[in-house]
């Protein structure tokens, strides 16, 4: 401002001087000095218009104008004020909601992780002749260093989880603990919280490793307090003290988030199975390396067929997001989540566009009343188009304020477990300027839309409307009627889909689960493998354990196995009495089970008998399958008492489990027990079958108790038997079944508080925009039904015409909405809610609201009218 | 508050007092009320609406690069600002000249011959004007 003030400062001095030459030139002349000096004023003429004309040359004229038109805007704002509300909370809600949830939604379920370039990171899966798709493959640690050979992997890590025990403490602990090669933390790119992680170095080819431990942040605070002296103390792991060497991150949580790392050892001898991820070299495509790999498994699977599947096998890699995240039903619901987004944004759109329609209508007398008096085009444009940008961009800000509000509130009120271990949830930049762009550009297009009409105008037309342009450009009514129509389609779209998200949301939570998970609790035991090494060394502690804690007061029933408790079992081949199943990879899921475990469960026997316990003892070769299984035999034959070879008891189980000598794979089917949602509350039952658990002998074990009181009082009891029995085996992870299944339906019903507060959104946005929108039209019609009153119109007659037209317009937003609901019911029914029934009572709802929101905004101020003085009404100038 | 038309004549009336200003900076640099004066002499007209409407046409000229402005001593000793014609400036000024020449030479001719075209020509005459001075 200086320079224009230095600027302003000289022009005065000039003019001055001016005035001053020219007074001198007067006195010469003979004038007196007052004489003279008013003449050379009068001479010059009007000192302020000529500077203010230099002034317009500098050209910081935009900045006043501009200046000028943003009073102005205010002025419109605050004369305006329910426009001005009505317009800003839709640009708030629209914008806010669309960038928290979807920040939220993107945060927690699509891309969660916080590893390096996680969408880079490849799994290697081998399908069969038969298969779809393939599975996770699994390689024994030799073979990942020959992965690491092949020139199209950067990078190849392998992880596997293997339980441990912890002592040291006063009683032992177990964990699953999880080892990784010494690249892994290089490769997943997480920096520790303190100290170091685990690297190549710690791991020597052949030898043993180093023996480091990295915690996670549950285990640092719950063991150390948080206690940044852990680093190099020692804790106790397998009998061996290993060193505290790093603290990762609260939200790290790679295969654990309760644990820790250990260095897995470099032992190409050893047989295990590892998990195995790569990274790609720069520039290989993923068809090259699955080539590559192609290559590779063709010669493992010629070295051990056993671990591949027979026939011509396929390599496919798969991108770890795509394993690790939202698939199946979670997708789909993301994606309707998505086009709920989309919606939205768009009514709030609709809602702006029209507003600001409704209000250049109003406007338009003004608008040609200036053009008239000569204001300039560009000029009117101009000011037109600050007005918009002030109402989009204050909006925006609104908007972006009540995103990250909204972001807090909701990352605030997510329990620790709704969300995956290392979810991150921040305000999506793209989100937030995809949203802003999108709802400014409508705000800014739709309110210059008078000024740009005004390019060719009817000026005398407009003048002699008499102020009531609403009657008098049927085109902007026609355009207004058909954005009404949009946005009651969208919104019953948007509260149709959103509520179909909701029942089948509602289905997942209300799934009848077969067994009755109250008061049941479960616990692991974990022997040692090198201090229980026979097979009837193990199934003597167990048996022993299990009649132990029996007779614990307050159990009910306790049972001891493995899988089916709820989820998971083995996957193995099978064939009923001799014959294969039609599809060779037709799985039937297998549990071990002691003789009180339908009970336990409380899962209902449907024909023949339980086990009896000398059929465990005994280790006979008796079977419960459950019904869905029961289907597996040809229509009309009893399964109880068939037969079915299960192909898993053939394959001799890798050591730490133990299995009886000589087994044979033939079990007798006893009975059928109810289905239960063995493979989680979501999917579908697989059939299964039960076998008693003496038959195999893996070092951990499962025990289920249910109790007539608190599950958890039972705890310390049990860990008293277990001690009894020997003081070196952990009791670990007592957990109620009801947590259980809680941690499988939180993601769901996290989601479902999604839709219900985006449904809820949706429908407040749609309210407020129809509402906003009609009231206006029908204001705008004051006048014209002041002259149809004059003419002797009656108020029921004002009513029912206000009436009609917007049941017209309101009517067919709902039927195409209507349409558009069913269609999307129907693709999203087919490929995704199957079960999910239709519901016609809540579309009749959603129908219902908006007709009634409709409704009332033509009726309150039709009523108003009808109740006006003709001539009240017929000076009205909106 | 201007209508189109007035807008115009303003338009025609600026471009003349560019080209005025131009002319009397050929020979010297001057002030501004000396160069009010010499307009004067020469033309009633320009500077009917004062001696004020010279400061924003000035700016106008400086802004464009056609004239520049220096402080200086008047001739009865009093601190003033002189201004004087840029190369650019006197481009120009040969440029319109000579179009100015070559329009009233036109002018004169088209008004000569009397007879049934004459109201023709002189509307015709008026748009050429018109444009032309738009051009400057």
């Amino acid at each position: 401002m200086t320079w224009w003030k230095r600027c302003s400062d000289r022009l005065e001095d000039e003019i001055q001087t001016h005035i001053y030459f020219e007074t001198q030139e007067n006195i010469e002349a003979g004038m007196s000095p007052e004489e003279a000096r008013h003449a050379a004023m009068r001479k010059f003429g009007n000192v302020l218009v000529a500077k203010d004309q230099s002034r317009d040359v500098w050209g910081w004229v935009w900045l006043e104008r501009l200046l000028q038109d943003m009073r102005y805007a205010l002025r419109g704002f605050r004369k305006n004020p329910g426009f001005t509300a009505v317009a800003l909370l839709s640009l708030m809600l629209g914008i806010g909601t669309s960038i928290a949830l979807f920040s939220v939604v993107y945060g927690v379920l699509i891309a969660p992780y916080p590893y390096a370039k996680p969408n880079e990171i490849w799994a290697p899966a081998v399908v069969g002749p038969n298969d779809q798709v393939g599975f996770w493959h699994q390689y024994p640690l030799r073979e990942m260093v020959e992965m690491q050979k092949l020139p199209a992997f950067a990078d190849v890590m392998a992880t596997i989880p293997k339980s441990v025990v912890m002592t040291g403490g006063t009683n032992p602990e177990g964990f699953y603990g999880v080892y990784l090669t010494g690249n892994a933390f290089n490769f997943i790119g997480v920096k520790p919280l303190i100290g170091r992680t685990i690297q190549p170095f710690d791991i020597p080819l052949g030898g043993e490793p180093n023996p480091v431990v990295v915690l996670t942040y549950q285990f640092w605070q719950r063991y150390f307090s948080g206690d940044p002296h852990a680093l190099g103390k020692k804790i106790t792991l397998n009998d061996v003290p290993y060193a505290i060497i790093g603290v990762m991150p609260p939200r790290f949580g790679w295969w654990t988030n309760e644990a820790f790392w250990l260095p897995l050892p470099l032992n190409l001898a050893d047989d295990t199975s590892v998990n195995v991820i790569m990274r790609l070299r720069p520039g290989i495509t993923k068809q090259v390396a699955e080539q590559q790999l192609q290559q590779l498994n063709v010669r493992l699977a010629a070295e051990r067929p056993q671990e591949f599947p027979k026939g011509q096998l396929r390599t496919v890699l798969l991108n770890y997001m795509d394993i690790t995240q939202a698939s199946g039903e979670m997708k789909s619901s993301l994606h309707l989540l998505f086009a709920a987004v989309g919606l939205l944004l768009l009514i709030a759109c609709v809602n702006v566009a029209n507003l600001q329609l409704a209000r250049t209508t109003t406007r338009a007398r003004e608008i040609a009343m200036r053009l008239a008096i000569g204001a300039g085009r560009g000029r009117l444009v101009r000011q037109l188009l600050t007005e918009s940008v002030m109402l989009s961009v204050l909006g925006g800000v609104m908007g972006v304020l009540f995103a990250i509000a909204a972001t807090r509130t909701i990352t605030i009120l997510i329990p620790p477990d709704y969300v995956p271990n290392e979810a991150r949830i921040t305000i999506n930049g793209y989100v937030l300027l995809f949203s802003l762009a999108v709802s400014m550009l409508t705000g800014i297009l739709f309110g210059l839309a008078p000024a740009l009409r005004s390019s060719r105008p009817d000026l005398v037309e407009t003048l002699k409307d008499g102020g009531n342009g609403a009657t008098g450009s049927s085109r902007a009514q026609a355009m207004r009627n058909w954005l009404v129509v949009a946005e009651i389609s969208l919104s019953v779209v948007l509260l149709a889909g959103a509520s179909l998200a909701i029942r089948n949301f509602t289905r997942l939570l209300n799934a009848d689960l077969g067994f009755q998970p109250e008061r049941v609790l479960r616990m692991g035991v974990t022997l040692s493998p090198k201090q229980y090494t026979t097979f009837e060394q193990r199934n003597l502690f167990d048996q022993n354990l299990l009649a132990s804690v029996m007779v614990i007061p307050g159990v009910e029933a306790a049972a001891l196995g493995n899988g089916g408790m709820p989820y998971s079992g083995w996957e193995s081949s099978y064939a009923i009495d001799g014959r294969k199943p039609l599809s060779d990879d037709r799985k039937i899921v297998a549990s071990l089970i002691s003789e009180k475990y339908p009970q336990t469960m409380g899962i209902p026997l449907k024909r023949g008998r339980e086990f009896t316990e000398t059929e465990i003892e005994n280790v006979s070769h008796v079977a419960l399958i459950n019904e869905s299984a029961a289907k597996l035999w040809p229509a009309g034959v009893d399964p109880v008492g068939g037969h079915l070879r299960l192909d898993a008891l053939e394959k001799p189980l890798k050591p730490p489990v133990l299995m009886h000598a000589g087994d044979n794979s033939d079990l007798m089917i006893v009975g059928v027990i109810g289905d239960t949602k063995n493979g989680g509350v979501g999917d579908a039952t697989r059939p299964a079958i039960y076998l008693p658990y003496t038959m195999i002998a893996p070092p951990d074990r499962q025990i289920i108790v249910r109790t007539t009181g608190a599950p958890l009082a039972m705890v310390n009891a049990a860990r008293e038997k277990v001690r009894e029995l020997d003081k070196g085996v952990p009791l670990t992870r007592p957990v109620m079944l009801d947590e259980v299944l809680g941690q499988e339906t939180q993601q769901p019903r996290f989601n479902m508080a999604l839709f219900s507060s985006f449904a809820a959104l949706g429908l407040t946005l749609a309210a407020i925009g129809i509402y906003s929108v009609i009231s206006y039209t029908v204001t705008q019609r004051v006048h014209e039904i002041g002259v149809r009153m004059a003419l002797g119109a009656k108020r029921g007659d004002i009513l029912k015409l206000v009436l009609l037209m917007v049941a017209k317009v309101a009517g067919l937003g709902l039927m195409i909405g209507l349409c558009g609901s069913i269609l999307l019911e129907r693709v999203v029914r087919f490929e995704i809610f199957a079960k999910t029934p239709f519901d016609f009572a809540s579309l009749v709802a959603v129908v219902l609201t908006l007709s009634a929101v409709a409704l009332l905004a033509a009726w309150m101020p039709a009523s108003k009218a009808g109740n006006l003085d003709p001539v009240t009404a017929l000076r009205h100038e909106a | 508050m201007t209508t189109r038309e007035q807008d115009d004549s303003l338009d025609l009336l600026q471009g003349t007092l560019d080209l005025l200003i131009l002319q009397t900076l050929a020979f010297e640099r001057a002030h501004g009320h000396a160069i009010a004066k010499s307009i004067e002499h020469r033309s009633e007209e320009v500077l009917q609406v004062g001696h004020g409407s010279l400061y924003p046409a000035l700016q106008r000229l400086m802004k464009h690069g056609l004239i520049a402005a220096e402080d200086g001593i008047s001739e009865n000793n009093r601190k003033a600002r002189f201004y004087r014609l840029t190369a650019k400036g006197r481009k120009k000024l040969y440029h319109e000249t000579s179009r100015w020449q070559r329009f009233s030479d036109a002018i004169a001719r088209i008004l000569t011959p009397p007879g049934s075209g004459r109201r023709v020509t002189t509307v015709l005459a008026k748009g050429a004007c018109h444009d032309l001075v738009e051009k400057m």
